[in-house]
């Protein structure tokens, strides 16, 4: 059981029931959506102040050590927890990506930072990624999930079949 | 603090399980959109009918709490901006082989790079409140 639970990588269902199960606790316990990109905008009052930003002066970042603050630092102590029963190591790898392409460090940290400011930019844009429209949209059957959920995928498919046929040529 | 300590407990719980279904990992990012390992299509799609299935019971209770207080569920709004947002999102999903949530399990696990990718999402949601100013129903 506890190599099930903390050492071996855990099957789909197992994933999806307790991700799932994480919209109606939330609302249960907390009456709060799932959702983590929100997150950001708290991280960015923090580094950057908000300056006269009308969406950062906003009622939702009053209190930027709030609730969102408090589930992304969850995250982090959650996943740090599994990482060091499976035995992760620590590195700047990135799967596939760094061990194919070989590229100097400085065009790595490029090509992330840009992927992490799309990603940012367009959850922000469409109003939610992939927790909060995808599965919290998506289970309270909500229009703008589905559409944005399309396009979530549609685009990730289009971007790593880009990567892999003309980065990785085909591989 | 007691809320602030129940947040930490859900997203403990939450970023656990991603990094449990290697969410995290670049490869099964990358597998899933080549369509050779539908490992996290599974999870996400489970998840959503666990997701419905737990609303549903929610609604069965009136949409009360555990306390009884009501519950109100976040509509998002259909926009002219949502399919133009989910295409830049992907292509960063993509790019970064990270969503938001599997961001913070990156760098929990010890991704150096997921760090990266973190900086870039905070420049990327600085831009935003930044656009916004300029297009106000954004």
């Amino acid at each position: 059981m506890i190599q099930f639970l903390f050492v071996d990588p855990w099957p789909w269902w197992l994933g999806g029931l307790v991700i799932g199960s994480l919209v109606p606790l939330l609302y249960y316990f907390l009456n709060t959506p799932l959702g983590v990109s929100t997150g950001f905008g708290n991280l960015a009052k923090v580094l950057f102040g908000s300056r006269k930003l009308k969406w950062l002066q906003g009622k939702s970042f009053d209190n930027v050590l709030n609730h969102r603050f408090y589930m992304m630092l969850g995250m982090l102590l959650g996943a740090f927890i599994s990482g060091r029963t499976m035995g992760i190591p620590i590195s700047t790898e990135m799967g596939k990506f760094t061990q194919v392409l070989q590229w100097p460090a400085w065009a790595n940290i490029l090509w992330f930072l840009m992927g992490g400011f799309l990603l940012a930019l367009g959850a922000r844009i469409a109003g939610g990624c992939t927790s909060g429209h995808s599965i919290h949209g998506l289970a309270n059957f909500h229009l703008s999930s589905l559409i944005a959920t399309i396009f979530f995928l549609l685009f990730g498919a289009i971007t790593v079949f880009a990567i892999r046929i003309f980065l990785m040529g085909g591989a | 603090m007691k809320k602030n300590l129940s947040f930490l407990g859900f997203g403990m719980l939450f970023g656990f399980a991603l990094s449990r279904v290697r969410a995290s990992d670049y490869n099964y990012i990358y597998n899933m959109f080549t369509g050779t390992d539908l490992t996290l299509a599974l999870v996400i799609v489970s998840a959503i009918i666990v997701g419905a299935v737990g609303m549903r019971l929610l609604a069965m209770n009136h949409y009360r709490g555990y306390q009884g207080q009501p519950i109100e569920v976040n509509k998002k709004e259909l926009t002219k901006y949502t399919a133009l947002g989910g295409t830049i999102f992907g292509i960063g999903w993509g790019m970064s082989g990270a969503c938001p949530g599997t961001l913070m399990a990156q760098i929990g696990e010890g991704s150096l790079m997921g760090l990266v990718t973190l900086t870039g999402a905070i420049l990327g949601t600085y831009a935003y409140a930044m656009l916004k100013e300029k297009v106000k129903d954004l």
